[in-house]
């Protein structure tokens, strides 16, 4: 009986080595039968794994060679018949063996190439998917690490192959065709089909976005790119009559020499862009809130002195009804700070009312006229800490780029009034400007002022303003204050969030979500031999490689968007040479009033081109007439 | 003989030498603007057209210049390479292009307007041809330049406000995309370099602009669009002057959309 057993067994298993060996023959016979395809199809399989290629890129290469077959054909049915044309791949394989059986390999292999390289491709997308389908369920490879293996090494692929293509000159445009800003070159995506370039829509450009990372992992860089190409993209469009005309705004939180540095890198390529003037404020160009509408202006301004609690309220509501009187006096708002302070000096508001304003107006002056001296202080203050770079003369309007440093790292209480007094200025740009224009606000490093600067709110209310914003900073902790801020602003960006090496991705890829991957377990036999036995199940997996975003390299970002993510090489812009001459870098509010800046001592303004060409209407006038009206 | 007075120049040869003054100049401009119509060549030479037609007979005969019905209207005239040697010009001799014959008239029509204001006169001016502007750009093939219809060169040292100055001169007669024009109007205003110079040297940051002004001459049809791109252009477009055609510019009998920009 033993016996018996045991001869039954060693059958099942000669049988089943047998089946096993035939499978093999009949598949080694089979492709040596069909050597051109298995040819083609084993060459395709090398270069998708040395390149890191999905297997649909084969079976896109399959399906641009298969007009050479469809030509093929077209010509055999035209010169024999339709029947030679239905038994072309058979003679053209037979024609190969009899070649190749003479030596003239080079005819051979002309001979069936029509049909061997569609066939071949496609053949070697069907291996391709099966090999990396199997290794990513966890069924290939001698042990449950062969799939981490051989991710990590298709990664290395991968990542190599974007490098070199975003080398290639012109391989990586700004734009393309159909409003479409290009990031970089693409090094894996999943959950989103993407090809080799990384593109973002116009429109998404157009919603918020949030931008992670440590220093020196290509933030800037990022910024960059995404601002030239908002540019360039919102141009374009706007020369086609299909939107308003761009304005990018990079607060840069940070500050410093590097800040400088930066600052002359973003006006040449952001120049190069198509952008006709960039401005550096404080440096180079200024603002004023003196723009404000009253209402508005008192109310910024008030927002701008911190405030504390309990008793504190009582003196922010008395200093709030002063600086009103004082702004929105019968014989207009202030111009400058110098004529708001003025206004606090004793018996201004009292002779500036008489014969106008209303009782209120009356009592308020006399009860609140002990605190004059207090609020003048603080507003001076304020006024020192703002600097001269918000009391004019300029506007938003008057560059087409504009980048604000704020020194946050020196003096971070200065910078976060600047960047709130900036932002509100923008605001009110946005929402009542008189040249309405499609809005891209940076904030970089934002960390530094996120104490005073509630972005969220701008957030909600900046979609309909035609204004988009980009936040960016070196961890989840400096998006803001708190969790509930934090959430809130990565929430809200509509446009993706692009995480770039960080320490603490998590919260962030959290948001990408899950997608089913298949789960497999592998019996061990003995150490180190896994059996093919096991189970497999569908679970939830991170859409985010949290791991990866660790070890991202310089350069590198993920793009998540959507439930998907997208890991992108980005493309860094030359801004070797500026397509404009270097001192296109205007200080538009010098140009608009020069005459404020003689009388504040300023050098006088330096105009980009000669504005001051002479005439030539004569000579056309009198060559082709007057000058017609469009 | 030393002491016996000077003879006189037999009669007429005041006139002919002026005449045959004009014609070798009608040859070098026939030859500057690949081609012309008789009836601005008659224009140029200061005479009627019946004498064009014979002027030109003269100089088929010498082999110098070719003649054909391309277009509606009158004749086109052309050097051939032997006209091109005489007048000293190193181009590619060829017949002018059917598809350009409409913006070759064009230009030929702007050149001439302008050639009648007493200020280009005054002001010693003169016109650089495309064909002359692409001569010295050589064989660099595949160079993404815009190469404007001609250069008007207004030399310094004369009373003219806007002596020293170089223009770009540009006929529109069909509208391109506004996204086009305004790439070329920036390309020609910020433009550092002169035609045919090292790459390097084409935009250089902080070098004066090569052009001081670019000339839009437009047809009804591409007049909004140019006003348009010169509108976006900001403070660059107040470098960029408007005028329409003159009278003549349009081929005879041709439509309007001579598909002569597609050609560009």
């Amino acid at each position: 009986m033993i016996g018996r057993w045991f001869a039954l067994l060693a059958a099942r298993a000669i049988v089943r080595a047998g089946a096993r060996v035939l499978t093999w023959l009949t598949l080694a016979a089979v492709a040596v039968a069909a050597a051109p395809v298995s040819f083609v199809c084993a060459g395709a399989v090398a270069v998708a794994w040395s390149f890191g290629w999905p297997p649909r890129r084969l079976l896109a290469a399959a399906a641009w060679c298969s007009p050479i077959m469809a030509v093929w054909l077209a010509w055999t049915a035209s010169s024999a018949g339709w029947m030679a044309a239905v038994s072309a791949p058979y003679r053209a394989w037979a024609d190969f063996w009899r070649l190749a059986g003479h030596g003239d390999l080079a005819r051979a292999a002309a001979a069936v190439a029509p049909a061997a390289i569609p066939l071949g491709l496609a053949a070697g997308a069907l291996v391709w998917a099966y090999l990396t389908g199997a290794l990513a369920a966890g069924v290939g490879g001698l042990s449950p690490a062969s799939a981490v293996a051989f991710d990590q090494r298709q990664w290395r692929h991968q990542a190599l192959w974007a490098r070199a293509r975003i080398a290639v000159p012109g391989a990586v445009p700004l734009t393309k065709r159909g409003d479409i800003v290009v990031a970089g070159a693409v090094i894996r995506s999943v959950g989103r089909s993407a090809g080799t370039l990384a593109t973002i829509g116009y429109q998404r450009m157009r919603s918020h976005q949030v931008v992670v990372g440590t220093t020196g992992t290509g933030k800037t860089t990022l910024l960059l790119r995404l601002c030239a190409g908002f540019m360039a993209t919102g141009l374009r469009r706007h020369a086609k009559g299909l939107g308003a005309p761009p304005l990018v705004v990079v607060l840069d939180c940070k500050g410093g020499s590097d800040a400088r540095r930066i600052a002359d890198q973003f006006g040449q390529v952001l120049r190069q862009a198509g952008a006709s003037s960039t401005a550096v404020w404080p440096d180079k160009a200024s603002l004023s809130v003196w723009t404000l509408p009253p209402r508005q202006l008192t109310t910024t301004l008030v927002d701008l002195i911190e405030h504390g609690t309990g008793s504190a309220a009582y003196y922010a509501d008395v200093m709030d009804a002063l600086v009103a009187l004082a702004v929105e006096a019968p014989c207009g708002p202030p111009g400058s700070a110098t004529d708001l302070l003025a206004r606090f000096e004793p018996g201004w508001l009292a002779a500036a009312y008489a014969g106008a304003g209303t009782a209120a107006d009356h009592v308020l002056i006399r009860s609140a006229s002990r605190h004059l001296t207090d609020v003048s202080l603080r507003l001076r203050t304020l006024f020192r800490r703002l600097g001269t770079g918000l009391d004019g003369p300029g506007t938003f309007g008057d560059a087409d780029a504009w980048y604000c440093m704020l020194e946050g790292t020196d003096q971070i209480p200065v910078a976060e009034v600047q960047a709130r007094a900036l932002v509100d200025l923008l605001a009110h740009f946005a929402a009542g400007g008189p040249s309405q224009r499609e809005i891209l606000l940076a904030v970089d490093e934002f960390s530094a002022v996120s104490r005073r600067l509630p972005i969220w709110q701008l957030y909600e209310r900046a979609r309909s303003l035609g204004l988009a914003v980009q936040v960016s900073a070196q961890s989840w902790q400096g998006l803001a204050a708190t969790e509930d801020e934090r959430y809130r602003i990565a929430a809200s960006a509509e446009g993706g969030i692009w995480l770039l090496r960080t320490p603490h991705p998590e919260p962030l890829a959290a948001l990408a979500g899950t997608r089913k991957v298949i789960d497999t377990t592998r019996r061990l036999g003995r150490f180190p031999v896994w059996r093919r036995h096991g189970s497999s199940r569908l679970i939830d997996a991170p859409v985010v490689d949290l791991t990866l975003i660790r070890a991202l390299d310089v350069g590198q970002a993920a793009d998540i968007y959507r439930g998907g993510v997208t890991y992108v090489q980005v493309k860094q812009l030359d801004a070797g040479r500026a397509a404009l001459r270097a001192d296109t870098e205007t200080r538009p509010a010098d140009l608009r009033a020069g005459a404020n800046h003689a009388s504040a001592g300023k050098t006088a303004p330096q105009a980009q081109w000669p504005t001051d060409l002479p005439d030539v209407a004569p000579v056309l006038d009198a060559a082709f007439g007057p000058e017609p009206r469009p | 003989m030393a002491g016996g007075a000077v003879p006189s120049p037999p009669a007429g040869y005041a006139d002919r030498t002026q005449r045959a003054d004009r014609e070798r100049a009608g040859l070098i401009f026939v030859g500057e603007m690949y081609g012309v119509q008789i009836d601005q060549l008659a224009l140029v030479l200061d005479v009627t057209p019946r004498r064009a037609a014979a002027v030109v007979a003269r100089w088929r005969g010498a082999g110098t210049a070719e003649a054909a019905v391309l277009s509606g209207g009158p004749r086109w005239v052309w050097l051939t390479r032997a006209g091109l040697a005489t007048c000293g010009l190193r181009y590619s001799p060829g017949t002018p292009g059917l598809s350009r014959l409409a913006h070759l008239r064009a230009a030929t029509a702007a050149r001439l307007a302008l050639a009648v204001a007493p200020q280009f006169t005054a002001g010693g001016a003169y016109w650089r041809s495309e064909r002359r502007l692409r001569a010295r750009m050589g064989g660099k093939i595949g160079q993404c330049e815009h190469v404007p219809d001609g250069e008007v060169h207004w030399p310094d040292a004369t009373a003219l406000p806007w002596a020293g100055e170089c223009w770009a001169i540009e006929a529109e007669l069909t509208p391109k995309t506004a996204a086009r024009t305004v790439t070329i109007m920036r390309e020609l205003l910020t433009r550092t370099g002169d035609y045919g110079c090292p790459a390097a040297d084409v935009h250089v940051p902080g070098h004066p602009a090569r052009h001081a002004r670019a000339v839009y001459l437009c047809s009804p049809a591409a007049l909004p669009v140019v006003s348009r791109a010169r509108a976006f252009l900001g403070a660059l477009g107040a470098r960029v002057e408007i005028r329409t055609l003159p009278a003549g510019a349009a081929l005879p009998g041709a439509r309007a959309a001579d598909r002569e920009e597609h050609c560009r």
